[in-house]
């Protein structure tokens, strides 16, 4: 199969095809708006459809070598206005992490939308799905930088829309606000840098060279890209719409979001900081590097805050891309030291942790979308004892949790790995600088990573375990199952990975080498392809697959060996202790707002909690009619970073237009003069 | 292959065999220096004997979460044993043991820990869980930050290398950095192993326990292996400790199963020693409260930090 599509030789038209299927499928969401079971199960269907053939022709892509012909797909008049197709390997990889997780999400919105039919215009909210996909697309596969514009801002539009899609309640209308100013200041930065390019080269062309753009300009663009990718990506102190964004979206469409759309801010880096302008200093990397620190420490530290789990999950985003800037930022500095091997495997693991990412993160969300559609709350304080009642979603947010917090067998641990061995081997002797930064990057690794499994006990700990805290909760039913299909296709694929690594490692080595030149694969020890063979860097190595072996043999041998020499295992069911006094009832459990409190008191500098207790008194002081508790964390960027600069912006303009409009037409009159003497000064000059 | 089988069997079976013992010489060092006779050295043997066959009881409100914990504990225990050798004459023969590994596998181990303890709807469960988490967290910085700085001084992260570089270092606790590692270490270890002035494993109050709070619904043979995969981790960090510190492989002049025999048996005097030192400091300290631990993480983190920046910051 996979040889005769080789064979039609225009892998191009592969990518096209998805392209026109996510068209045809936002046509049919609209044809067919009035029958909303069947709108949702064809607009599905053909994403999916267009999914699988982007992942055929990605993988295509990846694999051969071949140099393939742009295509044009617009013409202008004007020279430098075309739209063009251009797909390397990077564009490819990217593609194959978009349709891998469109595929599951898909499949997973076919059983979720369920939940709108006769209550909102499936028809429009299909049609939003599919061509949020198809912007996506477009992005990763554009050309040259009109077309890459272009595209940034309908996807910008067109995920606005989504995210503001339950606009009933104020606070989805709130998020979007601040989304859409913040995606544009991003956006602005980035047409700065596109204006730079065009001054010095004469021309759009990502894929050309950055010869002509002198040092100091190039200083400038890096610092554009930086902000106005950063600002896609959600890195602090940039970060402040993402945790409004993604909980107002629907679970479906935060999967989106987050899995891919924030991951095409680092597919930007890679493109236009790496491949375009060639790393040219040490501290570009450097910055990215300190960046990835604080958001990857600090992302997590306030996801550990948050009980509403859209909310938490989108702060670990904001962790995970740190993670992922740390591997970035290690390749940077390495390929401006013109050190191929280590920008290639730090490139490698920045790569892959963004693949893995897509999957787990994806899964995440898909998984509070399916604890959403079956206790119609995002609150984990309400939930609990949901592994009775939805014992395989269960089983899957498990897996989504052991992974993002890089825990032994998940591929969260592979990207990890490689990412702290790429840090390894950035410290040299007698580089201070790097070196500190290095150390302390490994420190914020290791403590990420536990702050993490932290969250990650507290979110399934509370929801899942335990007894329910609330009627919804008790009442709750397993989803539908096309949506754990959805799932459990990314948590069998987040397993596959983390046993397993060698292949997708082949596989962001082949991306990475075709950017810099060098395979990493082929100067690493012992062969990279064979499933079995451990991961290697130096002499450094694991096998995940023989360490899953032999924790399995270990369990084996101890029921084996504690049945041969002591019986078979005697257990009797009784309640859970409770000290003697009456049964426990679900208001005694711990509380996650409690399971997160040690940690709220260790770092308090950072989240300057405050708490309010009102108790409404009764005939004793003993027996009060009610206590209410509540307890907040202060957002330190939005009050002391963001309120004082709107402030001063607000008063500002007000005081300009009383200065700018006097309401008198003489002044009016100078103005039009002036703007004219102006127009004409700059022509001579020009 | 015979020496693969060798390395397995040393590994697992003389780690988890000897692991009881250690408990036995810290409880009995604990005894002596309050003037008590105290249990006998081999009374966790006994407990354990007694453990495997009792019934255990489990709360009606749990999952399957709570049944599997207790091997994966274990399970992770022993593999984590699999990866720290007792000694360097004998080679793995599988190469999968790096430190970062070593870290995130017992964190396998961590994680379902912390969800059993939830899983019963038990009070005590979540609270212990809740500190659990935030001594790992406070501690894990600083855990990898000095292993990983030896594994840069050795040139790899494997455990293996590393300890094999050890051997050839004379004396390795009069250089500084060294020093430095070696007493952050001894900081994780206290703080891994649930001691005081971490945790006190003797109390069942609720006021001070962490890791007993996370056992407290646990009876019978899930009981036992929790209490001997704890042990295994304790002796699987202070083998890490003796053998990277005190290293002795290069004293033994000879080769062959007599050389691997005698180096197991300086290994257990080291243990001994090791497990004197960490009696002692029980002796001698009183457990802190709960919000100084991360003021003792910190000391730990700095002491790494320092000995890092001693070598590769500013060179030897």
């Amino acid at each position: 199969m996979l040889l005769v599509l080789k064979n039609i030789g225009e892998q191009n038209n592969l990518f096209l095809a998805a392209v026109m299927l996510y068209l045809i499928a936002a046509v049919f969401a609209l044809a067919l708006m009035k029958h909303h079971k069947l709108c949702n199960l064809v607009t599905n269907t053909i994403c999916m459809a267009a999914a699988l053939i982007g992942i055929a022709a990605a993988i295509l892509r990846i694999s051969t070598d071949t140099i393939l012909t742009p295509v044009t797909i617009f013409e202008s008049r004007i020279t430098f206005l075309f739209l063009e197709i251009k797909i390397d390997q990077l564009s490819a990889f990217f593609v194959l992490c978009l349709s891998v997780l469109v595929l599951c999400v898909s499949i997973y919105s076919i059983g979720y939308n369920s939940h709108y039919y006769q209550k909102r215009n499936v028809g429009f909210f299909n049609f939003l799905y599919a061509s949020f996909i198809m912007s996506m697309l477009m992005v990763i596969i554009s050309g040259n930088a009109i077309f890459f514009y272009l595209s940034w801002e309908a996807m910008s539009l067109i995920s606005y829309f989504l995210v503001i899609f339950e606009s009933e309640h104020e606070e989805n209308r709130r998020a979007g606000r601040l989304y859409i100013i913040m995606t544009h200041l991003g956006t602005a930065f980035l047409l700065i840098g596109f204006m730079i390019m065009f001054a010095y080269t004469q021309s759009f062309d990502m894929f050309g060279s950055s010869e002509l753009i002198p040092e100091m300009a190039k200083n400038l663009m890096f610092i554009c890209f930086l902000i106005g990718f950063g600002t896609k990506a959600g890195v602090i102190p940039l970060h402040i719409w993402l945790p409004y964004a993604h909980p107002a979206a629907p679970s479906n469409v935060s999967a989106l979001m987050s899995g891919f759309m924030i991951k095409t801010a680092i597919y930007g880096l890679i493109r236009f900081v790496l491949c375009y302008l060639q790393v040219q200093q040490v501290w570009w990397g450097a910055v990215i590097l300190c960046i990835g620190i604080v958001s990857a420490v600090l992302g997590v530290a306030y996801a550990i805050m948050e009980h509403n789990i859209k909310r938490l999950l989108a702060f670990h985003s904001v962790e995970n891309i740190g993670i992922i800037l740390i591997g970035l930022g290690v390749s940077f500095i390495a390929a401006a030291q013109n050190n191929d091997f280590l920008s290639g495997l730090a490139l490698v693991a920045a790569l892959l942790h963004t693949f893995n990412h897509a999957l787990f993160k994806g899964g995440l969300f898909l998984g509070a979308g399916s604890l959403q559609y079956a206790t119609h709350t995002k609150d984990i304080e309400k939930l609990g004892g949901l592994i009775h009642k939805m014992p395989v979603t269960a089983v899957m947010v498990l897996c989504f949790s052991l992974a993002i917090s890089a825990i032994v067998p998940f591929n969260g641990f592979i990207s990890e790995w490689l990412t702290y061995q790429a840090l390894f081997l950035n410290i040299n002797m007698g580089m201070a600088g790097q070196n500190i930064l290095s150390i302390l990057s490994i420190a914020a690794l290791a403590l990420s990573g536990a702050l993490a499994a932290a969250c990650f006990v507290k979110l399934f700990g509370i929801s899942f375990l335990g007894l329910p805290r609330s009627d919804d909760a008790a009442q709750a039913k397993e989803v539908p199952l096309a949506m754990n299909i959805g799932m459990g296709i990314l948590a069998a694929l987040c397993l596959i990975i983390g046993v397993f690594p060698a292949v997708f490692v082949k596989l962001a080595d082949q991306v990475a080498g075709s950017i810099l030149g060098a395979s990493v694969v082929e100067t690493l020890q012992s062969g990279f392809m064979s499933a079995t063979v451990p991961l290697a860097v130096s002499e450094n190595s694991i096998a995940p697959a023989e360490i899953l072996a032999a924790l399995a043999v270990v369990i084996l041998m101890v029921l084996l060996t504690l049945r041969l020499c002591f019986g078979k295992l005697k257990a009797r069911k009784y309640g859970t202790w409770d000290c003697g006094f009456e049964s426990i009832n679900a208001r005694m459990q711990y509380t996650a707002t409690g399971f997160s409190k040690p940690i709220r008191i260790v770092l308090s500098i950072l989240y300057r909690p405050g708490r309010k207790v009102v108790i409404e008194k009764g005939e004793s002081d003993y027996f009060p009619k009610s206590v209410k508790y509540q307890v907040w964390t202060e957002p330190i960027f939005e009050k002391y970073l963001y309120n004082p600069v709107i402030r001063v912006l607000k008063s500002g303009s007000e005081k300009m237009i009383c200065l700018v409009q006097t309401g008198s037409v003489h002044v009016y009159l100078l103005y039009i003069f002036i703007s004219i003497l102006a127009l004409m000064f700059y022509n001579r000059v020009v | 292959m015979s020496d693969m089988i060798l390395y397995f069997i040393v590994q697992t079976g003389f780690v988890i065999l000897a692991a009881p013992l250690v408990n036995g010489i810290i409880k009995k060092i604990k005894a002596l220096s309050q003037k008590r006779t105290g249990a006998p050295v081999l009374q966790m043997y006994y407990d354990l004997f007694k453990l495997f066959k009792k019934t255990s009881v489990v709360s009606d409100v749990s999952s399957w979460i709570f049944r599997v914990t207790p091997y994966i504990v274990f399970a992770t225990a022993v593999a984590a044993a699999m990866i720290v050798p007792v000694t360097t004459l004998i080679k793995p023969v599988w190469n999968t043991g790096d430190v970062i590994l070593l870290v995130y596998i017992l964190a396998l181990g961590r994680f379902f820990m912390m969800l059993a303890a939830l899983d019963t709807g038990s009070t005590f469960g979540g609270m212990g869980a809740s500190r659990e988490a935030m001594i790992s967290a406070l501690i894990e910085p600083s855990i990898l930050v000095s292993l990983i700085t030896v594994g840069l001084i050795a040139k790899s992260t494997a455990v293996f290398p590393i300890m094999t570089f050890m051997q050839t270092v004379q004396n390795p606790l009069i250089h500084p950095v060294y020093l430095m590692i070696f007493c952050a270490l001894l900081i994780v270890i206290i703080a891994e192993t649930s001691r005081i002035p971490v945790d006190d494993p003797s109390t069942h109050l609720e006021l001070t326990m962490v890791h007993e709070a996370m056992l407290l619904e646990y009876s019978g043979r899930s009981l036992a292996l929790m209490e001997l995969a704890a042990a295994i981790k304790q002796l699987v960090f202070i083998t890490l400790l003796v053998n990277l510190f005190l290293p002795h492989d290069q004293l033994i002049g000879i080769h062959g199963i007599a050389a691997i025999g005698i180096s197991l048996l300086i290994y257990l005097a080291k243990v001994f020693i090791a497990a004197l030192l960490i009696g002692i400091v029980e002796v001698n300290t009183v457990k802190l409260r709960l919000f100084s631990i991360p003021n003792l993480a910190a000391l730990s983190f700095i002491l790494s930090f320092i000995g890092f920046l001693q070598f590769f910051a500013f060179g030897g």
